[in-house]
């Protein structure tokens, strides 16, 4: 498997050095930027994102091991901060929250009077975010800013957030972002991308606002021989992923096969569970509801994040369209692979392999599609 | 890293305007128009939809639903949007009287394709509150009479007392428009058809089918096997539209709710060509 | 009335539109073409009707006899539809009334000779026979969508939970 290739506008020359040791001045200097940093942490045994003030909540020393249905936190023999793959959680949560407010409504004397709910959030440092999540990011940039709709809450946390990739130097069993080009190489959509050293981080710089957080760090350049040392351990996660997706017309396999016995099989397993959903980091199904205060006089709409399993989530006035758990199955990952790229031009999916380690019952949507492939409809 | 440039209006999609119920006809047993009119005077004025789209007509506190457009008023200058009680929101909308405040956003979707058709003769075929969304596009083809071929509607109701809008059908004969009506049910005192309304497409005469179009909507059966009549008669399926419905909620292509395959219903919708939807309509539980 | 106005109006109905033209010629000779008022009857239900009929002109309405609800229209019939098949399938006693919506024509077409030619000659025996099987799974087709009931009012649908 040949490794992506290095970014194009960074020739190596500009990769920087920072020092492990003037890690926490960085920390520091976002948060006195106005950032709230939003890394890596660890809490009921999973890697999840939350804040990050201090470089000890970072999992250092930890990692993980994945497969279909499992997932567990392990010593590793070393110190390495980031030397780990995904959880459960990826960056879709800060821009796309599970709960908020997206208007509210007054009732005056002449009416209904509708207002914006303002997004009190202040701007986001992404710390830690993978090659497979900056592809995440891109595709629900497509999702959320459109031509013809945009969503404000996104556009507006989007806009003004920092995104610090790091550079995987693993890989998971259920990772494949090399069959979605996504990855493990972090090349586009960051403002900084770091790949981990035993001492240090080597620094690409991706954007002016990048450079700008960079400028009063301090950084050296990064030698050859640091330069040669960050491409082999980022060719160590290259080298460690095992599962294939086959994209090859997959878009008129899936929707060509809609009546395929297959779904049936899957229909068997598949709990509707949701988990899948909840993981992914590019979809979007969300549902409004009202909440009103006790006058009923003010009324907020809380967007929730929704999922095509949920039962009823297809129901028209007499009936469910997507009453059993085989058309329900169906729809998210015709979707995902394949209705998605008549939508927005591009897959939904950025093989992160999340659906896969966090279904309880170890659906593979990699298998699902061979399984397709091979028998034909 | 740079977002995305979007020429579309910067505004929260979810915020609405405030309307009025300037007044309410009733129609059938659980279903009225409703004349709505924006609060504000300049906007009302300004408002525009084309033939076959819809609005979400939204009740704070109690929810949102998608309505198709049923008629401009030029008259009293109001929306006109026909309405069947068949859950919360409809309930309680149907609750409040002349003068009742809601909100409206909109107007969504795709409409029938009038403006592509002029000199195509215009087949109309409607089943039950079907005839709503496809009323304004009746208003426009009358009103442009010289633009378009003979225009024929085509309408079938569970029975006589059921068929919408029927104090409007000799206005609109007298102004060109060939009709027949059809019931499933027949009442005492019906002279009209019997039977479903495929077979008004089957019986059509005269028909020029290289020149015809045929705008559609009503339960998706019926409109399975009216397309099936209008194959036979020698009509194309890109000659065939249909209106179609799903969950709407965000009604911009956001939430997810009101996708059919690859389609929006919200915004690649409600209305279709025939063949562009036809892969995916006839999957069961897609 | 000759055999050449009947074909003529035969040759025109759907009914005939895969049937060679040598066919139509000697069913029109079985043939008459025959005018109903408007609100005239054309047969009653349960009476004995020995004539196949598919309508030329007009409109035709099947009412059926429902003790406690008197008669029940249940069908409208126009140009090109067939009606009394009852004569050349069953035993001619006709299974609803028909009545003239408004002035019609029919062609009546002789059950009893034509079941003879029928029955002679098979070749022609099954392009009648298929032609009438099309006609009747149409009709059923269309009386299964009235059975569905399509516009009746949804009750507004409550999810309660998966099965």
């Amino acid at each position: 498997m040949t490794a992506v290739a290095p970014p194009r506008n960074l020739p190596e020359s500009e990769t920087l050095l920072l020092a492990k040791t003037d890690f926490q001045a960085f920390l520091d200097q976002l948060w006195q930027g106005g950032y709230r940093v939003i890394g890596p942490t660890i809490a009921q045994q999973a890697i999840v994102y939350d804040e990050v003030r201090r470089v000890e909540d970072l999992p250092r020393g930890w990692t993980d091991e994945q497969r279909g249905g499992q997932y567990r936190l392990k010593r590793r023999d070393d110190d390495a901060w980031f030397g780990f793959v995904v959880g459960p959680h990826s960056p879709k949560r800060y821009f796309f929250p599970p709960q908020v407010a997206v208007a509210q409504a007054d009732r005056t004397a002449n009416g209904w009077q509708f207002s914006e709910v303002p997004d009190q959030e202040p701007p986001y440092a992404l710390l830690g975010v993978r090659a497979c999540e900056l592809g995440a990011i891109a595709v629900q940039d497509r999702t959320f800013i459109n031509e013809q709709y945009v969503d404000p809450i996104y556009r507006r946390r989007r806009e003004r957030a920092l995104i610090v990739a790091v550079n995987c130097t693993q890989a998971a069993s259920t990772c494949f972002c090399t069959s979605m080009k996504t990855g493990p190489r972090c090349t586009k959509g960051f403002d900084l991308a770091l790949t981990e050293l035993p001492d240090s981080f080597t620094v690409e710089v991706g954007s002016d606002r990048g450079e700008e957080v960079l400028s009063t760090l301090p950084t050296i350049m990064a030698t050859p021989s640091m330069l040669r040392q960050a491409e082999n351990v980022r060719q160590q996660a290259v080298d460690q992923i095992t599962k294939r997706l086959d994209t090859k017309d997959i878009r008129d396999l899936l929707l060509g096969s809609l009546e395929h016995p297959r779904w049936d099989e899957v229909a068997t397993r598949c709990l509707s569970c949701t988990n899948c959903t909840m993981v992914c980091p590019t979809c979007f199904c969300s549902s409004v509801k009202e909440v009103s205060d006790l006058t009923g006089d003010h009324v907020q709409r809380e967007r929730e994040w929704d999922t095509c399993f949920n039962w009823d989530f297809s129901y028209m006035n007499g009936g469910i369209v997507r009453n059993q758990i085989r058309s329900r199955y169906r729809q998210w990952l015709t979707h995902k692979l394949a209705s998605w790229i008549d939508q927005f031009g591009v897959s939904g999916c950025v093989g992160c392999g999340r659906c896969i380690t966090w279904c309880p019952v170890a659906i593979d949507l990699t298998e699902e599609v061979a399984a397709i492939r091979e028998n034909p409809a | 890293m740079s977002v995305p440039a979007s020429s579309a209006i910067a505004e929260n999609p979810w915020l609405g305007q405030s309307v009025e119920i300037d007044a309410i006809t009733p129609e059938l047993p659980g279903v009225a128009t409703y004349h709505l009119r924006f609060r504000d005077a300049e906007l009302n004025s300004r408002y525009r939809f084309r033939p076959g789209q819809f609005n979400m007509l939204y009740l704070p506190g109690v929810g949102e639903i998608a309505i198709s457009l049923s008629a401009a008023n030029d008259i009293s200058g109001t929306w006109d949007h026909t309405i069947r009680v068949a859950g919360n929101v409809t309930r309680t909308l149907a609750g409040l009287g002349v003068g009742g405040k809601l909100a409206l956003r909109g107007p969504y979707g795709t409409s029938w394709p009038l403006d592509e058709c002029a000199g195509a003769d215009i087949i109309l075929v409607a089943g039950g509150i079907g005839l709503a969304p496809l009323r304004p596009a009746i208003h426009a083809a009358l009103a442009q009479r010289k633009r378009f071929g003979p225009t024929t509607l085509l309408y079938g109701a569970r029975s006589p007392d059921m068929l919408l809008y029927r104090r409007d059908y000799e206005a609109w004969t007298d102004r060109g428009l060939n009709m027949s009506a059809t019931v499933d049910r027949f009442q005492p005192g019906w002279s009209g058809d019997v039977g479903v309304v495929p077979l008004l497409v089957d019986r059509l005469r005269p028909l020029k089918p290289a020149n015809s179009v045929m705008f559609l909507c009503g339960p998706e059966v019926m409109m399975r096997y009216t397309v099936r009549s209008a194959l036979e008669r020698g009509l194309r399926k890109d000659q065939i539209w249909v209106s179609l419905e799903r969950n709407m909620q965000c009604a911009v292509g956001l939430c997810g709710h009101c996708q059919l395959g690859p389609a929006f219903v919200c915004k690649d919708g409600p209305v279709f060509r025939y063949d562009r939807i036809e892969p995916f309509l006839n999957v069961e539980g897609l | 009335m000759d055999v050449e106005s009947v074909v003529y109006v035969l040759s025109k109905l759907r009914f005939s539109e895969r049937l060679p033209g040598s066919m139509l010629v000697r069913i029109a000779a079985l043939a008459e073409l025959r005018g109903f008022p408007a609100h005239s009857v054309l047969f009653r239900e349960n009476a004995d009707n020995d004539h196949l009929m598919i309508v030329a002109v007009g409109r035709v309405a099947l009412d059926m006899q429902v003790p406690g609800r008197g008669e029940v229209r249940i069908m409208s019939l126009g140009p090109g539809d067939m009606l009394a098949w009852s004569a050349l399938l069953g035993q001619g006693r006709m299974t609803t009334s028909a009545v003239a919506l408004e002035d019609t024509q029919v062609v009546a077409i002789r059950a009893r000779n034509v079941l003879q030619l029928c029955e002679s000659e098979p070749e022609f025996g099954y392009q009648l026979m298929r032609q009438v099987a099309e006609a009747l799974a149409n009709r059923l087709v269309a009386t299964r969508l009235q059975l569905l009931d399509l516009f009746a009012e949804t009750e507004p649908f409550v999810p309660q939970g998966p099965d």
